[in-house]
């Protein structure tokens, strides 16, 4: 076999150092606000009840067991908590914040232009259900978007009402099913044919008609208040209210009332991430009590998708070293301050510079002297005069 | 702030004069070239794409078009999940199952352009038939045998008639949408709602 399996692709060092950076960033961003690493086996039993069954990539284990790469970190974590924590599992109230980077492996994908193969990184808020434990989770999401350099929107909503509307509405669950596909669509003439062909009138088919339109700054509650049709309705928009009230500056959130995808899964407050001038969201998340654990509230995002809506070349890190060296005792020197160091490979000067020319490093270092390799300019020469301040031990020794 | 230029995407052929038609209606401001065979329609409030219809779901569920007009059919033979906030009632057919008249055998194979919404159909009546994905001229599937059944578009009926075919069921109602990208809808709120609600009177529904 030639070439790579679909869906799955080589990342080259531009690349492969602008992910490891925008993940050193958002690790750094989840554990500056005390949530833990864990880790979860990419090897897991095939189950035919787990939420991505349908794109479960299967394998077989020795003797006859299905086992299945893993495909969701949420799943997973449950799973840990279950086992490390059982007492929170069991629904004690305890805060647990813990925070995950890894490969998910999907057989299908169904979205365009997907990969089979791609990085999920995401937290979990697992053990309280309240108003300011959903805004922690937005608000990191929010964040998350703003640590790889781009401006994020937020799209918040709370299924729970258009859970509540179907609830009232009495209607059987196959048909729950179609009329939340079809507000979550806001194809209002479906919506208008499933109203009809249920025979649903007065005010609750009223505020199901009226649910996909629920779209856009806090005007939006008001006047889903004024449509709900019961005490669980109002109840859905009151914790939609006390989340807001948590943001300083709500403004990045644009509230969607009709949002209703996945209703026997998220059970609170979802939302999902945008950018300006990319048509797909960046990541996805929500409450889910009671789905997999008592209390648990999270986000997950793919690490591709979100670096493939950042402009090209604006996060490039900078993935050449800076010198290269013929003298190893100076380079340690230079190492210690943080700059990459590259030992030529050749043993005379006029070698190691025509290696760093080849290589496209500026500064070549020998006899413990740094020269500039080829045409640096001002700002060239300013830069390896303070190599060679760092070397002369102008920022202070180190054992 | 003056309004966020929006990115349409048109399917080619009738609809788009219709299209084009019903959003100049619902002011929106378009500008498209005197040459035909333009692609690619650039102005000031808004940029038009010119494609098959078939495409348009693709463009619009990746963002490239914050909004189009595609037929109801179209987009569930797609399968996307994009909003369709309005029904623009032109374009009306419908897409059924057709046999050649008197036909009372069983139906093992189902020869159509959209393969998704004739699985969707034949698993819906448990029905073990194949299905056959062709380009055009479907119904020459009826008439040579290759196929027991086909299903495709009906708008009047009378190519069916003509050729000794007749619509045995009536798998859905189709009719032009305007979709709209799930990011574009909330981003561009402040040009795509005004225009949402002028479609809807507009279209009376």
């Amino acid at each position: 076999m030639t070439g790579l399996p679909e869906g799955t692709r080589f990342a080259p060092p531009e690349l492969a150092a602008a992910r490891e950076k925008a993940l050193a960033q958002l690790r750094e961003l989840y554990s500056s606000w005390g949530y833990l690493p864990v880790e979860v086996p990419a090897l897991e039993h095939h189950d035919a009840s787990h939420p991505r069954e349908a794109q479960a990539f299967k394998l077989t284990d020795k003797g006859s067991d299905v086992l299945a790469l893993r495909s969701d970190f949420t799943p997973a974590l449950a799973h840990l908590v279950a086992s490390t924590y059982p007492s929170v599992a069991g629904g004690e109230r305890q805060a647990l914040r813990l925070r995950y980077a890894g490969t998910v492996w999907h057989a299908h994908h169904p979205e365009l232009a997907g990969t089979r193969e791609f990085t999920q990184v995401g937290i979990e808020l697992v053990g309280v259900s309240n108003a300011r434990a959903d805004a922690e989770i937005i608000h990191l999401a929010r964040e998350s978007v703003r640590a790889v350099g781009l401006a994020p929107r937020i799209e918040v909503g709370n299924p729970a009402y258009v859970k509540a509307l179907l609830d009232a509405a009495d209607v059987p669950y196959e048909h729950q099913l179609a009329l939340a596909d079809a507000i979550d669509r806001k194809d209002r003439s479906d919506v208008l044919a499933l109203i009809d062909a249920l025979g649903l009138r007065g005010r609750v088919a009223d505020a199901i008609l009226q649910a996909p339109d629920l779209y856009g700054d806090e005007g939006v509650l008001d006047e889903a208040r004024r449509l709900a049709p019961n005490a669980a309705a109002q109840s859905a928009v009151d914790r939609l209210e006390g989340v807001l009230t948590e943001f300083e500056d709500a403004s990045e959130l644009l509230l969607d009332l009709g949002l209703a995808r996945r209703l026997s899964y998220y059970t609170g407050v979802t939302f999902r991430a945008f950018t300006l001038d990319y048509g797909q969201p960046l990541l996805g998340g929500g409450r889910y009590d009671g789905a997999l654990l008592p209390y648990a509230a999270g986000f997950s995002l793919g690490l591709e998708r979100l670096m493939g809506a950042v402009p090209q070349g604006a996060g490039e890190a900078g993935i050449t070293p800076q010198v290269l060296t013929l003298d190893d005792p100076p380079a340690r020197r230079l190492r210690a301050a943080g700059i990459a160091v590259a030992r030529a490979l050749a043993s005379e000067p006029s070698a190691a510079e025509r290696e760093a020319l080849a290589a496209r490093i500026p500064f070549l270092l020998v006899a413990g002297a740094v020269r500039s390799v080829g045409e640096g300019g001002a700002a060239g020469e300013a830069r390896r005069l303070e190599l060679q301040a760092i070397l002369s031990g102008a920022q202070g020794d180190e054992a | 702030m003056s309004s966020t230029p929006l990115v349409l995407a048109l399917p080619k052929g009738r609809v788009l004069d219709e299209a084009i038609g019903v959003l100049r209606s619902a002011g929106l401001d378009l500008t498209l070239s005197q040459d035909e065979r333009a692609l690619r329609h650039a102005g000031q409030h808004a940029t038009v794409l010119v494609m098959r219809n078939a495409d348009v779901p693709t463009y619009v569920e990746l963002g490239v078009a914050d909004a189009g007009v595609v037929g109801r059919d179209v987009l569930l033979e797609h399968g996307s999940r994009l909003y369709a906030p309005v029904d623009l009632g032109f374009a009306a057919c419908r897409l059924s199952l057709i046999r050649q008249e008197g036909a009372t055998g069983p139906i093992r194979r189902v020869a159509s352009k959209y393969p998704r919404v004739t699985a969707e159909y034949l698993k819906r009546l448990a029905s073990p038939a194949e299905v056959v994905e062709l380009a055009g001229n479907v119904e020459l599937a009826c008439l040579s045998g290759l196929a027991d059944a086909v299903v495709d578009v009906v708008q009047t009926g009378a190519t069916l008639r003509a050729n000794g075919l007749t619509e045995v069921d009536v798998i859905v109602e189709s009719s032009a949408r305007l979709v709209v990208n799930r990011a574009a809808l909330k981003l561009k709120a402040d040009v795509l709602r005004p225009l949402i609600g002028a479609l809807r009177e507009l279209s009376g529904r």
